[in-house]
């Protein structure tokens, strides 16, 4: 069974190896509707006890997210020990995110929405037997905002002003201000426990991650059982859980395997059950292994090109606009995206969050209209040479995007090939990560391929804001009107108060184009089929991994 | 002797301090920084940030960044890892058997494969064995190592699953005892061992072969041969205890070249030894990781080095009198 269907996947793997960069070509389409499962779920529902190995490419970096480079990972295993207030839920299509209680069992705010309130679950308590409290609350909070311990989020605390212990299970947050993300500031990070970690003053926190493991109690559903770094963090339920039938799973192992071909090939072996991503080029080989499952959803991650309007190139609205008219972002889309995985961007707010403006719609590729925009504003191609020019200079510049990412890569090529029909020499080149970085943040750049994940707070200030530009805005787009609408979403005491203002915005930068908006695109998970009620999302890859569960029979 | 070790032993730290300085200095030269790293998120305010250089302590002038470090290593402290927040020392201690095991292993399978097929090809030049010995060990040595890999995990973990495709040890490995824990690492040995050792094998195929058939066109060898003496022990006692002596100082050296190739294999194979973690703190730029991974590399090629120079010396003296 195991060698028949690793004969044509060893075959398509050799194929991907031996032509590494280039697409596999059209896929399948949605996942698993084209390949029946092996055998059907239990139908006795979730199982208790059993394994699931989780591959991953990188190792988390330690227990405390506060002090440890806050990797995907790090993240993910962290969620697991120490739960936050409130569960953010994956449900922002139509209206702001909503919130279940998690640690907290309820909160109510003050009617200037100054003080917020929460009232902890009362059979909450640390795996050493001690019960949660409010003292946890405003220990984490203290941590979190101690400039020794240099928390890299500790930006979410700084409206903020104290955190009163009101009994053991009451905790009360004052804020500075009123503002949209009261609540999502105050939910960021978990609860961290103060009768234990208080033992370690702040300013020696850092540097000690081996005491953070060594001195490990959790509140929530895993516990670390062992620690091999580089590895493998073996995760076990946590029995004193305040769930009490949760979780499912009896262990976790989270396997780090640096090699992503190193990794898909476990998958495929069985080695591993669960990968948080895996590539397109990927898609049609576990769709047609039976063993496995595609997990597709929809990532808060856009692409664009940013044109740097230090350079005068790029500094008139209309040429960026005829940049964008001469890049064909459908072709790029249908190129490097097999199945409908990805679809072309529209607004730097995704078209799967509540807040896109749905009235607006992709540019068109329209090259003669390009051509057109570019001629009014003066550049001829005065000697023949096929490429426009003004003033004896040519319009000529480096496309920059980052070693290792292949689609960036590609998509860099074909817009080369699209502006040249233009007039535009566009000369890609491909930089380490880190390089282009540095060039984004030193504002040393023509124009780069860069991706930009959003979170639900809608706030475009780091990526747009005029007081950005070392931040997120690389290209140093300026435009006041901008910077006054978003502080006036942002203070919006109600998100969806904000919808008209985001719908500005939007339409604001779909006229000054200062990025050429290229693709949004799925994130695919792959999932051993053995494995039940797991849901990915774009907020966590171990999001309910609480209510997974595996086959008795296994 | 003594005194040649001596002067070997003061030119071996004077260039790991030259190694390590210009690491140190490129390092810091590399666009990108810790911080760029660290602080991906748009949104840390650049108060933050420079909160942070001076938590890593990269807010000082560049030289005195270099003079503290270089006390600080002068006294044992090689400083705290940015991205994992422990000690240095630890995180390479605990890396390094990893990478021991490897490369011994992959030593080992690289001189038996190089010393049986260097006899197989010297004792008839020009067969056709020898030209399959030839093509073969350049075949392997002209292949990048990431490559070999991957093909060996899609051949003996997928399409003929008998091998383990990486770790050092199996999921259940805390359940296991010491009896089964040793079984299971071996088994996840035998991939990237072999695949390293052969990759390297086919230089030490080719200074065998040509070292014996030196030995064996010599007149000892023809006088042994007429006294009636079995083919094989001319061959395996007579010619190659001189034939071997040469191939000591390669040894030495091709170590070198086998802790270079395990910094591919541990990636590919995701063999927690030095090699991962020197990768994955470039990509962080883990600027005291990064030192003392390139210092224990740069340790270990430089002892193999002073091993090949002593076993050398030993061997022929002119070359303690130069």
């Amino acid at each position: 069974m195991r060698s028949r269907s690793a004969r044509p996947l060893f075959a398509a793997l050799l194929v991907l190896f031996l032509t590494a960069g280039c697409d596999g070509g059209k896929g399948g389409g949605e996942d698993g509707a084209a390949t029946p499962a092996p055998r059907p779920a239990s139908a006795l529902g979730p199982q208790r006890g059993g394994t699931v190995v989780i591959g991953w490419t990188a190792a988390p970096t330690g227990v405390n997210e506060l002090i440890t480079q806050a990797t995907a990972i790090t993240t993910e295993l962290v969620r697991q020990l120490f739960p936050q207030l409130l569960q953010e839920q994956p449900d922002f299509e139509e209206h702001p995110p909503t919130f279940r209680p998690l640690l907290a069992r309820s909160y109510e705010w003050s009617p200037d929405r100054k003080t917020l309130t929460f009232h902890l679950r009362e059979d909450a308590v640390w795996s050493d037997g001690v019960p949660v409290t409010a003292d946890d609350v405003r220990f984490t909070w203290q941590a979190e905002t101690h400039p020794d311990v240099a928390w890299d989020s500790a930006y979410m605390k700084e409206h903020i002003t104290d955190v009163e212990v009101v009994n053991p299970k009451t905790v009360r947050f004052h804020f500075a201000k009123v503002y949209a993300k009261q609540l999502e500031d105050v939910n960021e990070g978990g609860i961290l426990p103060s009768h234990v970690w208080g033992k370690l003053p702040f300013p020696q926190w850092r540097g000690n991650a081996d005491w953070f493991r060594e001195h490990l109690v959790v509140s929530g559903p895993f516990n670390v059982s062992s620690w091999d770094p580089q590895q493998q963090v073996v995760l076990v339920r946590n029995p004193r859980y305040f769930e009490k039938d949760l979780p499912h799973l009896d262990k976790v192992v989270i396997r780090n395997v640096a090699d992503p071909a190193s990794l898909i090939t476990q998958l495929f072996s069985g080695e591993v059950d669960f990968v948080p991503q895996v590539q397109p080029s990927e898609m049609k080989s576990i769709q047609e292994d039976p063993r496995l499952r595609l997990i597709p959803y929809w990532f808060r991650l856009y692409v664009c090109v940013i044109w740097n309007e230090r350079n005068p190139l790029f500094a008139d609205a209309d040429v960026r606009r005829a940049l964008t008219l001469g890049i064909d972002r459908q072709t790029i889309v249908d190129t490097l995206f097999p199945g409908d995985i990805a679809r072309v961007a529209v607004s730097p707010i995704v078209q799967s969050v509540w807040a896109f403006d749905r009235s607006l719609g992709p540019l068109p590729y329209d090259p003669r209209e390009s051509r057109r925009i570019l001629e009014s504003k003066g550049w001829k191609d005065s000697n023949g040479d096929g490429i426009l020019d003004k003033n004896g200079k040519p319009f000529s510049f480096v496309l920059l995007s980052n070693a290792g990412n292949q689609q960036r890569n590609d998509a860099s090529v074909m817009i080369q090939e699209q502006l040249k029909q233009v007039g535009i020499r566009a000369e890609p080149r491909v930089v380490e990560f880190n390089s282009l970085v540095n060039d984004a943040t030193g504002g040393t750049f023509d124009a780069m391929v860069f991706g930009f994940t959003m979170d639900t707070s809608m706030d475009l200030t780091a990526q747009f804001g005029s007081d950005s530009v070392e931040e997120g805005n690389f290209g140093a787009y300026k435009n006041p009107e901008i910077d006054r609408l978003m502080v006036e979403a942002m203070a919006k005491p109600q998100a969806q108060d904000a919808k008209p203002i985001f719908d500005r915005i939007q339409q604001i930068l779909h006229r000054d184009q200062p990025v050429t908006l290229l693709w949004e695109s799925q994130r695919l998970s792959a999932i051993n089929r053995r494995v039940h009620d797991a849901r990915p999302n774009v907020l966590f890859s171990l999001y309910n991994l609480e209510d997974w569960w595996v086959d008795a029979d296994r | 002797m003594i005194r040649f070790i001596l002067r070997r032993l003061a030119a071996s730290l004077l260039l790991l301090y030259l190694v390590l300085t210009a690491t140190f200095f490129l390092l810091h030269l590399a666009p990108g920084s810790p911080a760029t790293v660290i602080l991906e998120d748009q949104r840390i305010s650049a108060e933050q940030r420079e909160n942070l250089r001076r938590v890593y302590g990269l807010d000082r002038p560049l030289p005195v960044q270099y003079a503290r470090w270089l006390s600080a290593v002068a006294r044992g402290d090689w400083g705290t890892s940015f991205s994992q927040q422990r000690p240095v020392k630890r995180v390479v201690l605990d890396a390094v058997p990893a990478t021991m095991i490897l490369a011994v292993a992959a030593l080992l399978v690289e001189q038996a494969a190089g010393l049986v097929f260097g006899i197989v090809a010297a004792r008839r030049p020009g067969s056709a064995a020898d030209h399959a010995i030839r093509v073969v060990s350049l075949l392997l040595f002209s292949q990048p190592g990431f490559w070999l890999g991957l093909m060996a995990i899609l051949l003996f973990s997928l399409a003929w699953p008998i091998l383990p495709a990486g770790h050092m040890y199996s999921v259940g490995v805390d359940e296991m005892g010491s009896g089964a824990r040793l079984l299971d690492l071996l088994r996840h040995l035998i991939l990237p061992a072999v695949v390293l050792g052969l990759a390297e094998a086919g230089s030490v195929v080719r200074y065998v072969r040509s070292s014996l058939l030196d030995v064996l066109g010599q007149e000892y060898i023809r006088a042994a041969r007429a006294k009636g003496i079995s083919e094989r022990r001319v061959v395996w006692v007579h010619a190659l205890r001189n034939a071997l002596p040469p191939l000591i100082q390669v040894m030495a050296i091709s170590l070198i070249s086998l802790l270079s190739g395990a910094l591919v294999m541990e990636v590919v194979f995701s063999w927690p030894g030095i090699g991962r973690l020197t990768f994955d703190a470039i990509l962080s730029r883990d600027y005291p990781l990064v030192l003392a991974a390139t210092a224990f590399s740069a340790v270990m090629v430089l002892a193999a080095n002073l091993m090949a120079d002593v076993l050398h010396a030993l061997a022929d003296p002119r070359v303690r009198d130069e």
